[in-house]
């Protein structure tokens, strides 16, 4: 039909008019959501994640069955609660126990009557269901209502309601089990057996009842009518309702999460009715709350392998927080007066502001410090004040009876404050150049490694479990009572050093309805997402020495045990303090994690080996081997080069006499001058270098760049212009070398044949040990290279000069290195300088990303470091050019910077151009092609990406338990060739990845050395450029730059078929036997074994040996 | 093993001995495009020039003398010369080029032939070159040559196929690791050669300045008459003095682009684009089509990511 239209309306020339009510959707997608485009994806989304009409009737038809069964078992008499489980167990099912177990002579007794009262109620009831995570299936929550009869007044003591509820389950249990071919099993969640709940799955093939095309699971919940004799007013947070003989704890110690999961069974139906209500008085509420529900589940807040503790079956909660917004605070009178009411949301919101408001709420609320009490219809049913003291995080609910976040930690809250943050930066930010929807809903935040900052892998297994009596009963199980435990030490530990704690731990599983027990959990995962500006602080101050007795210093002490010691400060306080000990900047950066690991061993008895982080791992990548260290004998590092390049500077600026001209400035333009090169730049004095053994002589030269004053004798000729410089570098090297001894300066020519290239540089040698190499700049240059390429820019030309094409060639390479080399690196080093001061885990991430590459062979030859140190800007910078080092999604540490670049490069399409905002100097300034315009080819990037792809997944599966270095070993199985070199001869070779130290030691007993330093020398780039121009077109070569053994090549594959002979070919051919001599044309073919055999020559004393992987 | 054709062609194939394999050189006597002028002629000479297709990447011109030695003496050899590249080019100033492959580090070799051909009376100072050692350079693989030999008789016999493979000579230039190390070296010469080299050349460039001054056809203060008798008005030197070799009267926008400042674009459109209703009305219908054919144009972009199945969020 628009088809029809639309021809119509060309046919006219005229457009058909909007009608009014297109033009308000239009309208009204720009303004109430993002963006219209944003709108279509919300629209594209929702429906996938609902519930589809397929297998409805199947399911309907199962529940009717169901309840038509459930309310028709017989009635089971009054047995001891021991008695009953023992005729249950006989059939094969157990009844869930609950902590504390009934005592063999308790007086009550456990009973069965059919249910009152059936319904469906929750999500599924409502029409609201979202799909889970795991599995995929929709819950459908069955209430059943127990009858009165079953239960007495002083049922809420001891866990007798817990008993009876559990009886009354595997009653249901056995007798569904047997009555129906369907699947059971029991599910607690979180782990809390007062929770469990009888799980129907339909079975596959089951011919009576087979609802599985609905996608759905039933769970059976039995609850409490309205009108029990169970009294609300003893539930209340302070009440308490367990008594423990043991003597370790207080006899009376309130229950406030036990309360409130004996009040969860009274509500279900209630909470059914008020979203129903709330569903019909807010139109969007349907759309807002499946994007909440979609967004939290993207995030580990419900089910799935790795997921918020405390988040589990917690569906209520998404919907009473709508519910709270739109309803607003209920009024709490405390101490302080009255605290300031938030506004409710108006009704017509969209579904997309909705969802934004409630985010907005999340990421600004405070759970730790404001309680949260909806609106009710009849005020407080209990004093606020309860709560406030008893439980840590408070959310109560419409009906005033229910905390949401009771058994909550506030860890917990804490990350989902700070994924609310994160996600609402990236809306408030649309322009970035990520794709935001996608981030918001699509993309899954399951990868850890690029979650957080840090992530400790716990196992529990071993964890003393001191917790009191007391303690396990109100979590419900000792698993939670430790979890509960570790959460609230560690956020006190770590305080303000972190932005949020994340402890995640796998959903607990179904079990068979033959197991009373939930399976405990063995593993859990710890995140910390850091504070930058306080996680590597030194000292934790605690309170001071006057108040040694206060209850404040006696929990400093507990929370830090040996640890804590009286200390005098420079300002004279003394202080009970904390103080963490570091030499390395790598171990500073490891406070937050020792911290983590101090509180596990003091209150756990958790050692480390039970608690195991990929920083050491990741740190030794960037570190050269012990032995190669001591070798060495200096310390090298950044710092100590830019000590160096400044001493160099001086002693420049010292010469200012003996130069005609003044030196304005000095600009570094070297990665080792900005704290991104892989390994710490290391001095090597002459004296040392000769006791070296070839394969740890490796010195950098440190490029520089010398800028004079402006002077109007440079000659007007660039081949003149390049004497000059020699001329010039000649008066500097001379006075250097008089005026520092031990200083050694020398001129590199460079071998060029392009007479307009400055090749030549100044080689500075100090008597420290490190080496500069500095060009001149002279920016008349550019103007004469200008107009060789282009004749017609010289309006007359001062001679009557003709350049032919070669030399424009010639002209053009030497611009692009000119520009490169004068123009864009100062100002690229400026801007990445900057972002290291700016971002403390930049140039962490870089160091490894670069070595990354390295180890797959693609660094240097293929991508240059330059476009390595933007891509991994992206993460810090996003796109954003105010984004500070405090923004939410900013990586904090090199581990998690390097695992979002590698997540980037992963779905990285090099075809769309990545924009960023570095050159803050000069925002106009854009250098497209600058960095990437020798690669990375097609080829370059797709490997890229699948080694990316790769890296990620191994990150991600083993998360902790594996080895590192796998993620930098290369497999070489898909070269053609591999050329193995011989390390002894490669001044790089302790750089590598899999060095070994035979190599070194054997050399230096041989005593094989030469005794001219060759500062800079590195064979392997050099035979890798000679290989690459020579078979351009026949083969590609790859390797390791940080000291790899190995090259490997491919053939191309348009060589691989015979083709006819041409003169001017361009590859070793071979002329083919000749078979059918009527047709045939002279045919050739690539010489493959002697292009082999060439290398191996061209490598003389490098090539020890070449692998061919393929026949030939 | 199937026996390989003696000629490919018109190529003869000459097969050389490499440690495991065979690599193959194929030769043919020189022939000069028709349209070539004399000079390129005399730069290879017809009758004893032999062009050799896919000569080894690292060879050399005395490893190639030795590969022929048994046929004749060779009197030169020059690589990559291309002549249908650049016509014009070799055309013009063929010598200097062949030079330059001669005497690959030289750099100096124009300037010096510039001089050489203009005999001039005082005497211009000698540029002292830097060292340059016989290394190594790579070319292409696959790659031509010529092979120019003294006697015409040696080209037959180079033609004729052999009948085993040659072994590949090797001359004394170093290989491989030695290589590096000797370029490495060599790309560091003494300062005081360099001081002597780069104040000799800038010597010799003054003297051909201030030469090329003298001979020049427009000097201070005349003005720049060209072939149509146009004088060129320049910016004035010191004095308002169009001045030969100045810089050009126009902005230099207006060299760059042609164009001229942007004083026009100053200029106010004096019509007003929302005068009448029907112009507002005109417009503001453009806005909600303009807003309609984005939103379809969203749409259809959504539609398209839809079938990528990426609105599944797991």
């Amino acid at each position: 039909m628009n088809q029809v239209d639309s021809e119509n309306t060309n046919r006219h020339g005229r457009e058909e008019p909007l009608t009014g009510h297109e033009l308000r959707d239009i309208k009204d997608a720009a303004d109430l959501y993002q963006s219209g485009s944003f709108k279509l994806q919300i629209d594209a989304l929702l429906p996938n994640v609902r519930p589809k009409e397929s297998g409805r009737q199947q399911l309907d038809h199962f529940l009717f069955a169901l309840r038509a069964h459930c309310i028709s078992i017989p009635s089971i008499a009054p047995l001891s609660p021991l008695a009953a489980m023992k005729v249950l167990a006989k059939q094969g099912v157990a009844v869930p126990s609950v902590f504390p177990l009934p005592a063999p002579d308790v007086k009550w007794k456990v009973a069965f009557e059919p249910p009152r009262e059936i319904c469906v109620v929750g999500s599924w009831g409502n029409g609201i269901a979202v799909k889970k995570q795991i599995g995929s299936r929709f819950s459908v929550d069955l209430s059943m209502e127990m009858p009165e009869a079953l239960f007495q007044e002083k049922d809420y003591l001891d866990g007798r309601f817990f008993h009876k509820k559990s009886y009354y389950l595997a009653i249901l249990a056995q007798s569904i089990s047997t009555a129906f071919d369907v699947d059971t099993f029991y599910s607690s969640a979180l782990g809390d057996p007062r929770l469990t709940t009888l799980v129907l799955r339909s079975r596959n093939g089951s011919a009576s009842y087979d609802f599985s095309k609905s996608h759905t699971e039933v769970h059976v919940i039995p609850v409490l009518s309205s009108s029990s004799p169970l009294s609300p007013s003893r539930l209340f947070p302070s009440h308490s309702n367990v008594r423990v003989p043991s003597s370790s704890s207080p006899p009376n110690f309130p229950t406030p999460i036990y309360n409130n999961t004996i009040l969860l069974s009274t509500c279900a139906k209630e909470a059914l009715m008020s979203t129903h209500e709330l569903k019909n008085a807010l139109p969007a509420f349907h759309d807002a709350y499946t994007l909440l529900r979609v967004w939290a589940n993207q995030r580990g807040y419900g089910d799935g392998e790795l997921c918020v503790r405390g988040f589990e079956r917690k569906g209520s909660f998404w919907a009473g927080l709508l519910r709270y917004l739109s309803l607003g605070d209920e009024l709490v009178g405390t101490k302080s007066g009255i605290a300031k009411l938030r506004k409710p949301l108006g009704k017509g919101l969209s579904s997309y502001q909705l969802f934004k408001a409630a985010l907005d709420f999340l990421a600004k609320h405070k759970f730790g410090e404001t309680p949260v009490f909806t609106k009710t219809t009849n005020g407080h049913r209990c004093p606020p004040e309860e709560y406030i003291t008893h439980h840590p995080a408070i959310f109560v609910d419409a009906t005033s009876t229910i905390n949401f976040l009771s058994d909550v930690p506030l860890t917990s809250l804490d990350l989902l404050s700070h994924d609310a943050k994160e996600t609402l930066e990236q809306l408030s930010n649309p322009g970035a150049s990520s794709d935001t929807f996608a981030d918001c809903f699509l993309k899954s935040r399951f990868k850890i490694s690029s979650r957080f900052d840090a992530v400790i892998r716990v196992n529990l297994s071993q964890a003393s479990r001191n917790q009191s009596t007391s303690t396990v009963i109100e979590h419900g199980s000792s698993d939670a009572a430790l979890l509960a435990s570790i959460s609230s030490l560690l956020r006190r530990g770590l305080g303000n050093r972190t932005q949020a704690i994340a402890i995640l731990q796998p959903v607990t599983p179904y079990r068979p309805m033959s197991s009373a027990e939930s399976p405990s959990t063995s593993i859990i995962h710890i995140g910390l997402i850091y504070d930058p500006a306080h996680a590597f602080r030194l000292v934790d101050h605690g309170p001071s020495a006057e108040d040694q007795d206060s209850n404040v210093a006696k929990e400093f002490r507990y929370l830090w045990g040996s640890r804590a010691e009286l200390r005098r400060f420079k300002d004279g306080r003394i202080t009970e303090s904390v103080v963490w000990e570091v030499t390395t900047s790598d171990e500073r950066a490891h406070i937050p994690v020792s911290i983590v690991r101090h509180l596990l061993q003091l209150h756990f008895g958790l050692s480390a080996k039970y608690a195991r982080t990929l920083q050491t791992p990741f740190d030794n990548i960037l570190q050269l081997p012990d032995d190669v260290r001591r070798l060495h004998r200096a310390t090298g590092g950044c710092k100590a080069a830019l000590i160096a390049f400044d001493g160099v500077v001086r002693s420049l600026k010292a010469l200012d006499e003996q130069l005609p001209l003044a030196l304005l400035n000095v600009s570094p333009i070297s990665e080792y001058l900005r704290y991104t090169s892989t390994f710490a730049p290391l001095p090597i004095p002459a004296s040392i270098s000769a006791e070296l053994p070839e394969s740890l002589r490796f010195l950098p030269t440190i490029p520089i760049i010398l800028e004079f004053e402006k002077s109007s004798k440079w000659p007007d000729d660039l081949k003149a212009i390049q004497k000059i410089k020699l001329a010039f570098f000649e008066t500097i090297a001379q006075s250097l070398m008089s005026s520092n001894p031990g200083l050694k300066a020398s001129i590199a020519t460079g071998g060029s044949s392009n007479p307009f290239q400055g090749y030549a540089a100044l080689e500075i040698f100090t008597a420290e040990g490190w080496s500069f190499s500095a060009f001149i700049w002279h920016d008349r240059e550019a103007t004469l290279l200008d107009r060789i390429i282009d004749p017609g820019k010289m309006f007359v030309s001062p001679s009557d000069q003709k350049y032919n094409a070669q030399e424009q060639r010639e002209a053009k390479v030497a611009q692009e290195l000119y520009t490169r080399r004068f123009i864009h690196a100062p100002r690229h080093h400026r801007a990445i300088v900057n972002l290291c001061h700016k971002y403390s885990a930049y140039s962490g991430t870089v160091r490894l990303v670069k070595r990354w590459l390295a180890a797959h062979w693609l660094l240097q030859t293929h991508v240059s470091e330059e476009a390595i140190e933007i891509i991994c800007a992206l993460p810090f910078v996003g796109g954003k050019q105010t984004s500070t080092e405090s923004a939410a999604a900013v990586p904090h540490s090199k581990e998690r910077g390097f695992s979002l670049v590698l997540e980037f490069l992963t779905d990285w399409d090099w075809k769309e151009p990545l924009c960023l905002t570095l050159y803050e100097d000069d925002p106009s300034a854009t250098a497209p092609e600058m960095w990437t315009s020798n690669g990375p080819d097609a080829i370059a990037v797709h490997r890229l990406r699948a080694f990316a792809r790769e890296a990620s997944k191994a990150l991600r599966n083993a998360e902790t338990e594996l080895d590192i270095k796998s993620l930098f070993l290369h497999s070489t199985d898909d070269y053609d060739i591999v050329i193995q070199l011989n390390p002894t001869v490669l001044p790089r070779y302790h750089q590598n990845i899999n060095a070994e130290s035979s190599v070194w030691t054997r050399d230096a007993h041989l005593g094989i050395t030469e005794s001219t330093p060759r500062p800079g020398f590195d064979p392997l780039p050099l035979f890798l450029a000679d290989l690459q121009s020579t078979y351009a077109d026949t083969l590609k070569f790859f390797a390791d730059s940080f000291g790899g053994d190995r090259i490997g090549a491919i053939w191309l594959p348009s060589l691989g078929a015979p083709r006819p002979f041409r003169a001017l070919a361009g590859f070793s051919s071979k002329p083919l036997a000749k078979e059918d001599k009527a047709k045939d044309k002279d045919l050739v073919m690539l010489n493959r074994q002697a292009v082999l055999d060439e290398i191996g020559r061209l490598g003389t004393g490098l090539v020890q040996k070449i692998i061919v992987h393929e026949p030939m | 093993m199937p026996v390989l054709p003696k000629r490919l062609s018109g190529f003869t194939v000459i097969p050389i001995a490499y440690p495991s394999s065979s690599h193959f050189i194929y030769a043919r006597a020189h022939t000069p495009p028709k349209s070539k002028t004399l000079k390129s002629k005399n730069v290879l000479p017809e009758g004893r020039t032999l062009f050799l297709v896919n000569v080894p990447p690292d060879a050399t011109e005395h490893e190639l003398t030795l590969l022929f030695k048994d046929c004749g003496t060779v009197e030169r050899v020059l690589f990559d010369f291309n002549s249908a590249d650049a016509p014009e080019e070799y055309a013009s100033d063929s010598d200097e080029e062949m030079d330059e492959a001669a005497e690959e580090f030289d750099t100096e070799a124009r300037p010096r032939k510039k001089r050489k051909l203009q005999t001039s009376e005082p005497t211009p100072p000698k540029v002292i070159s830097l060292p340059s050692p016989s290394l190594r350079t790579l070319r292409k693989t696959g790659s031509c040559a010529h092979l120019i030999f003294l006697d015409s008789s040696s080209l037959a016999k180079a033609l004729s196929p052999p009948t085993s493979p040659k072994p590949w000579p090797s001359s004394e230039e170093p290989r491989g690791l030695s290589h590096y190390m000797a370029k490495y070296d060599n790309e560091r010469p003494p300062l005081d050669t360099i001081k002597a080299h780069a104040d000799s050349f800038m010597e010799c460039f003054e003297f051909d300045l201030s030469k090329s001054k003298q001979e020049a056809k427009y000097r201070k203060g005349e003005a720049i008459v060209d072939e149509d008798g146009f004088t060129l008005v320049t910016r004035g030197g010191a004095y308002g003095q169009t001045l030969g070799g100045g810089v050009g009267v126009a902005s230099k926008k207006f060299m760059l682009t042609g164009q001229i400042g942007g004083r026009k674009k100053k200029d106010k459109k004096k019509e007003k684009d929302a005068f009448y209703a029907f112009q507002k009305a005109e417009k503001q219908r453009k806005v909600i089509l303009d807003m309609k054919n984005n939103f379809e144009a969203d749409k259809q972009r959504i539609e398209k990511l839809k079938e990528s199945r990426r609105f599944k969020p797991y």
